[in-house]
């Protein structure tokens, strides 16, 4: 294989996303594939969220979808600048419309002292 | 537009029914910004070759241009596909 | 120097770290049932416990990822939602466990009403573990943990027989009641080699910033803090082989099992038997509710880790709250916290194969760990304890059934 040569499965899905600033922000939970037969397909964009999970688990995955919230966030593939162990990101988790569970609970997680630093 | 979970676990066939095994991973190539297709990861024991049980190299790729159709449950490819 | 120093540091603190409640109950009432006969055992899940550990630690220091990282990305979603739920309810039933062991060590000390006391203790960790880094929470229970080195004086002091201490290393079968006996076998494995044990340990890797050049330091702090923590396991076996055995009393509770210090030690050997157990269970307790949060955490990608703070991690630190709050509950509702022990213990032997398996694959793969991965003894070893895994989470259940849990 060379180089820039990768199973997508292996490599991208299921892996840490981490944007600009190496916050965590999700996981690749599936991939948007563009072209069929006869072209030459391209992965057009990141799908990150609980919504996403029923498709790949049965009604197991649609339960847990459902109590992890359901939210589906797509992120575009120009965003991706690396692919090492994680796939980094070029902008911030909060402009891509992810880790909103968390931008959700700081406020309030901030009111108690002793919460960071 | 289809996901890469929908294309996993489906049956690889040929045109004239012979079943090659089941798809469990696409291959691409990352070109700058760019993640192109370029091939079908089929293997028998789809879920040992996932875990790398035996090594990840070991299963056969399929090139994209091989394929003919998408259907049902199920990816056709021409029969010449894995030579 | 430093190293060393360091390294001694970390080393007394996996002593005292070393035993929790399943620990505790199981060691204890396997010296009060079949005396010395199952001391074999204890080495066997001490190795095991060493080699995963080691594993995790390595995986956390070369890749930078904890377990549960690992395991989504490896052996793909549903297998790793499948692992998600089991450890969630396995780790809420230890975590409660521990609380309630916590909450009746607090009770012998103060005398306090009980239920009083599991509140007091669940905010009490609550505000600790807000306010208090990563480092200094290890430290800080593994040092007052060392208290239960009383266990090993009172083993010495209660003078067993030693060459019947010695044969029970030989494994070997017992004839009267072999059904009770292969419970307890699967009941002190199960004990050394909890789930969450190894969970906690890689996430801790990362939260402690480890990089490869960290490895021989941590694989010494491991090897020799395990091995010299599985001393204690021993000392609990002795002790409820020569105090409880031959008395004819089943260790039911954990003051019981305090006054085995008691006997040969006095009161000042039961006040640091009894402290010892606070901080060994509060330490348990702590690295249960955390291996919670991880897990479900990693397994979402969400931020985690104590070193990111409350502020850095905000649905991370929700989730051990809320952990610790489901826990409270269950141990509220008056369950006995020695029973819920028991079977906190005989489910985490189930859940073992689908915590062990991922770890193995992920320490081989080149992917993640370069020229760091697997050698031939780590990888032997690792095989052996997988094989021995699979037939103890087989027959963990049948086993609990037909023994009615152990009151046979």
């Amino acid at each position: 294989m060379s180089r820039s040569e990768l199973d997508i499965g292996l490599k991208v899905l299921d892996h840490q996303l981490l944007d600009k600033n190496g916050r965590r922000c999700g996981n690749v939970d599936d991939l948007a594939i563009e072209g069929g037969p006869g072209e030459v397909p391209r992965v057009i964009a990141l799908l990150v969220g609980p919504g996403y999970w029923g498709q790949r688990a049965g009604w197991i995955g649609r339960l847990a979808g459902w109590i992890g919230g359901g939210s589906k966030v797509r992120v575009e593939w120009s965003e991706v600048t690396k692919i090492d162990s994680a796939v980094h990101l070029r902008n911030d988790a909060t402009k891509l419309g992810l880790g909103r569970g968390d931008d959700r609970l700081r406020p309030y997680v901030e009111k108690i002292p002793g919460a960071g630093r | 537009m289809r996901t890469l979970s929908s294309l996993q676990k489906r049956k690889v066939e040929t045109e004239s029914g012979r079943l090659l095994g089941r798809c469990h991973d696409l291959r691409g190539e990352l070109t700058g910004s760019n993640l192109c297709v370029t091939g079908l990861c089929v293997g028998k024991n789809a879920w040992f070759q996932h875990l790398g049980v035996r090594s990840h190299d070991q299963h056969t790729v399929v090139p994209w241009e091989a394929v003919v159709r998408i259907e049902g449950k199920r990816i056709v490819v021409r029969d010449d596909a894995t030579n | 120097m430093n190293k060393i120093f360091g390294l001694a540091l970390g080393i007394l603190a996996a002593i005292g770290g070393f035993v929790d409640i399943g620990d505790l109950v199981f060691n204890t009432a396997a010296g009060a049932t079949f005396g010395y006969q199952l001391m074999w055992v204890i080495p066997i899940g001490v190795v095991g416990i060493i080699v995963y550990s080691e594993m995790c630690g390595r995986v956390a220091a070369v890749s930078g990822k904890a377990v549960f990282d690992a395991v989504r990305e490896r052996v793909g979603f549903k297998a790793a939602l499948g692992a998600l739920v089991s450890s969630e309810v396995v780790n809420l039933m230890t975590l409660a466990a521990e609380l309630g062991g916590v909450a009746i060590t607090l009770q012998l000390l103060s005398g306090l009403p009980y239920r009083w006391l599991i509140l007091f203790a669940v905010v009490g960790f609550a505000v600790i573990i807000w306010v208090t880094s990563f480092n200094w929470l290890e430290r800080g229970f593994g040092y007052g943990g060392l208290c239960m080195l009383v266990f090993a004086v009172a083993a010495v002091k209660l003078g067993p027989d030693w060459t019947k201490v010695g044969k029970g290393f030989i494994p070997h079968i017992t004839q009267n009641n072999p059904t009770l006996y292969a419970y307890f076998v699967i009941g002190l494995l199960g004990a050394a080699m909890t789930p969450y044990e190894v969970y906690f340990y890689s996430s801790g890797g990362v939260e402690e910033g480890w990089k490869p050049k960290d490895i021989g330091l941590n694989r010494a702090n491991a090897i020799v803090g395990y091995l010299l923590g599985g001393t204690l396991s021993l000392a609990l076996m002795i002790v409820g082989a020569t105090v409880f055995l031959g008395h004819g009393i089943a260790p039911q509770h954990l003051g019981t099992i305090a006054l085995g210090v008691g006997d040969p030690l006095g009161k000042i050997g039961l006040l640091l038997a009894i402290v010892g157990i606070l901080f060994a269970v509060g330490g348990a307790s702590i690295d249960t509710v955390f291996s919670g949060a991880y897990n479900l955490a990693q397994f979402c990608g969400w931020e985690w880790g104590r070193y990111r703070h409350p502020k850095g991690a905000p649905r991370f630190a929700v989730t051990w709250l809320v952990l610790l709050v489901l826990a409270m509950g269950i141990v509220m509702t008056g369950v006995d916290a020695v029973v819920l022990t028991e079977y906190a213990v005989i489910f985490s032997v189930v859940a073992l194969p689908l915590t062990y398996v991922p770890i193995l694959l992920v320490a081989n793969d080149k992917a993640y760990m370069g020229r760091y991965g697997n050698g031939r003894l780590a990888n032997g070893l690792g095989l052996v304890y997988l094989v021995l895994i699979m037939v103890v989470a087989l027959t963990a259940i049948p086993l609990m059934v037909l023994t009615n849990a152990g009151q046979n």
